[in-house]
């Protein structure tokens, strides 16, 4: 690579070195500026609009860069409408984080420690946004590393209370087990196919005809390090307890902005390394060697299953929203299993309003939690007639967590049974119908404590400021618009499913 | 090559039993010590197979720097406050049988795969390839691990920095 086409490759990476720069400002301007740390998280704000102009210039774009050697057609990084997709997500979520740490009492009260804060959060923008372009193992490794690191120390920003430094010490614990069992089966990869371009990997497991186990074992190996930031079965242990000691932010982040980067991996990983031809219909055909179809219908049968059923007696609401999230990462498994173009869509549509209701549902939480310092569901008695705006928005996101209709997460789990019918999965489809109806049961109990259960004396009232009101309508109005007037998002996904090298 | 298979199995041994040491013993700065002989070996392991940088790497950053750094860990928090540091070992018979199936599928991955197989060439040193290739080919790569590297200073001097004569 030299250095003019090194340059030219630069101009790919525009939303990232935005990123890099506005991390750097971040950390400058703390060391600098030590008595004035408010305007930090607006200096992150303004860093991420001018990510986002960025990505709105790329999209539509489909460029590979970094090309290592000359004989390779990919480099390690993919430039298409996919990844900027994720990205979009990612800062979206960024976005609303920073709101939220603005907001957030946890964050106040450890304002001397802001600076490190914010440019722990770009640490973290950053891996993510590598992640859902990376196309090499090794790409894919270093950005997952920036990631988690910078996750770990965020899971146990509030060093001083128990229940954080156990969150980080438990996180740190299973993502470097994780990571390394990762690596080891990228290391088997590596054995195999004398690459680590995925684009590589394809063309080559479409000729020989491979080593079924060790492919089958390095493959799940490598699954590991994924299954671990998606938080499915059976590498989720540690999501609850992580996502109860984090700080309500950090745990609203964890849930959105690292899943779907978790994700985007995935889906790359299978897409590109695993697969070389699209039917006409829009159907991917699978390279022989691994079965990625049992294997995800197990793992997303035992995710949604899992996650639903220990979701029923949480009486935290962390805690229940961490089970919930697990479930919702097995339905979204469980769309990738169709393995077509319509299920790609319906990955990329769940995540917007996923998005959406789950920062939704978190950021109540955090309200309620500055007020009162409780997450425990029978301290929510009577908010329905004590607190009526944050019963009602709360309501809103449940809904839609649960997938009643007319919210926007029904949109998002139509186009997954829409996908799952169309491949003939009807099993898997009822499984994940199943899981759904009972899910419905631990967000309609929050509902119940809300506005069934009789005001005491005991009852608690949350007044909430206009910032909190203005972000929680911006969160609640589209979960609900968007569930009737859904088309734009589905058209955007369906111009966002191309993936570079097909 | 029967001299270069004596020293693979020296230090294949010695690993082996260190590792074991490692492991089983309960005083946990004999378990550092005998770290030293398992992070030593490995090095000579990387060295071995032809990878000088890897191993003088290992030696530095492994056995120079995180190994001291955890015997100084050890020295300075043993007994502190009348809290003795746990050493045992849990769960034996559960991780042992993980260990014999985990074993048994690398012993099987290993021996009945159809390796790549490159012959082996003495080169006289990996540093310059190595080098062209993180500076050159995966300069993205290497540039993000600055990033990492940051990251990583920042995230633990903020864990470990003393925030009570703020309050």
């Amino acid at each position: 690579m030299d250095l003019s086409y090194f340059i030219t490759s630069l101009t790919t990476i525009q939303p990232e070195l935005m990123v890099s720069a506005t991390l750097l400002v971040v950390l400058v301007f703390d060391l600098i500026f030590k008595q004035k740390k408010t305007f930090i998280p607006y200096i992150a704000l303004a860093g991420l609009v001018a990510t986002f102009f960025f990505l709105i210039n790329q999209f539509g774009i489909s460029q590979t860069a970094f090309i290592t050697s000359a004989e390779k057609q990919y480099g390690i990084f993919s430039l298409d409408p996919f990844g900027t997709f994720f990205k979009f997500i990612i800062v979206v979520s960024s976005f609303l984080v920073i709101l939220m740490s603005i907001s957030s009492s946890e964050i106040k009260n450890v304002n001397s420690r802001s600076g490190e804060y914010y440019t722990l959060i770009f640490g973290m923008i950053l891996g993510m946004m590598f992640l859902a372009s990376a196309n090499d193992l090794i790409l894919i490794y270093i950005s997952l590393e920036l990631l988690s690191l910078s996750s770990y120390v965020l899971a146990g920003f509030l060093k001083k209370e128990r229940r954080p430094s156990e969150a980080a010490m438990k996180y740190l614990l299973f993502g470097a087990i994780s990571s390394a069992i990762m690596l080891f089966g990228m290391s088997l990869f590596y054995g195999l196919f004398a690459t680590t371009n995925l684009n590589v990997i394809a063309s080559l497991g479409s000729v020989s005809g491979m080593e079924t186990i060790t492919l089958t074992i390095s493959t799940i190996f490598i699954f590991a390090g994924i299954g671990y930031k998606i938080s499915s079965v059976p590498f989720h242990f540690w999501t609850p307890d992580v996502y109860e000691g984090a700080p309500i932010p950090i745990t609203a982040y964890l849930s959105v902005a690292s899943k779907s980067a978790g994700f985007a991996l995935l889906v790359r990983f299978v897409r590109v390394g695993f697969t070389n031809t699209t039917l006409e219909n829009g159907f991917w055909i699978l390279l022989e060697g691994f079965d990625w179809q049992l294997f995800l219908t197990i793992i997303a049968i035992a995710t949604m299953t899992i996650g639903n059923l220990i979701a029923l007696w949480q009486d935290n609401l962390k805690r229940m929203l961490a089970y919930s999230s697990i479930a919702h990462a097995g339905y979204l498994i469980a769309a990738l299993v169709a393995f077509n173009n319509e299920s790609l869509l319906a990955i990329l549509v769940y995540f917007v309003f996923y998005l959406l209701m789950n920062f939704g549902a978190f950021y109540v939480v955090m309200v309620v939690k500055n007020k009162h310092n409780t997450e425990d569901i029978n301290d929510y008695d009577g908010f329905g007639t004590t607190s009526p705006f944050l019963a009602v928005v709360m309501s809103f996101f449940l809904f839609s967590l649960a997938g009643v209709p007319p919210f926007a997460g029904f949109i998002g789990k139509l186009y997954i049974f829409i996908a799952l019918v169309d491949a003939k999965l009807l099993v898997l489809a009822i499984i994940a119908l199943l899981n759904s109806t009972v899910s419905v049961y631990y967000y309609m109990r929050v509902l119940k404590h809300m506005f069934l259960t009789k005001k005491t004396d005991n009852s608690k009232t949350v007044e909430v400021d206009l910032f909190d009101k203005v972000v929680l309508l911006a969160l609640a109005i589209p979960t609900l618009v968007l569930g009737l007037y859904f088309s734009g998002v589905v058209n955007l996904a369906q111009n966002s499913i191309n993936i570079l090298g097909f | 090559m029967e001299l270069y298979d004596i020293i693979f199995y020296f230090f294949a041994a010695m690993i082996l039993v260190s590792g074991f040491v490692v492991v089983g013993s309960k005083n946990i700065v004999y378990s550092a010590y005998s770290l030293l002989f398992v992070l030593v070996g490995i090095a000579a392991f990387y060295i071995l197979l032809g990878a000088d940088f890897l191993g003088v790497v290992q030696l530095m950053v492994y056995v120079g720097g995180i190994l001291i750094l955890l015997l100084f860990g050890i020295m300075l928090t043993n007994k502190v406050k009348g809290v003795e540091i746990k050493s045992d070992s849990n769960f034996v018979i559960p991780s042992l049988i993980t260990i014999a199936v985990f074993t048994a599928f690398l012993l099987f991955v290993i021996t009945e795969t159809n390796w790549l197989e490159i012959t082996p060439e003495f080169v006289q040193t990996t540093v310059k390839s190595l080098g062209i290739e993180l500076i050159q080919n995966y300069s993205l790569v290497f540039e993000i691990l600055a990033v990492v590297l940051l990251i990583a200073l920042i995230g633990a001097a903020t864990l470990a920095r003393n925030d009570n004569k703020e309050n």
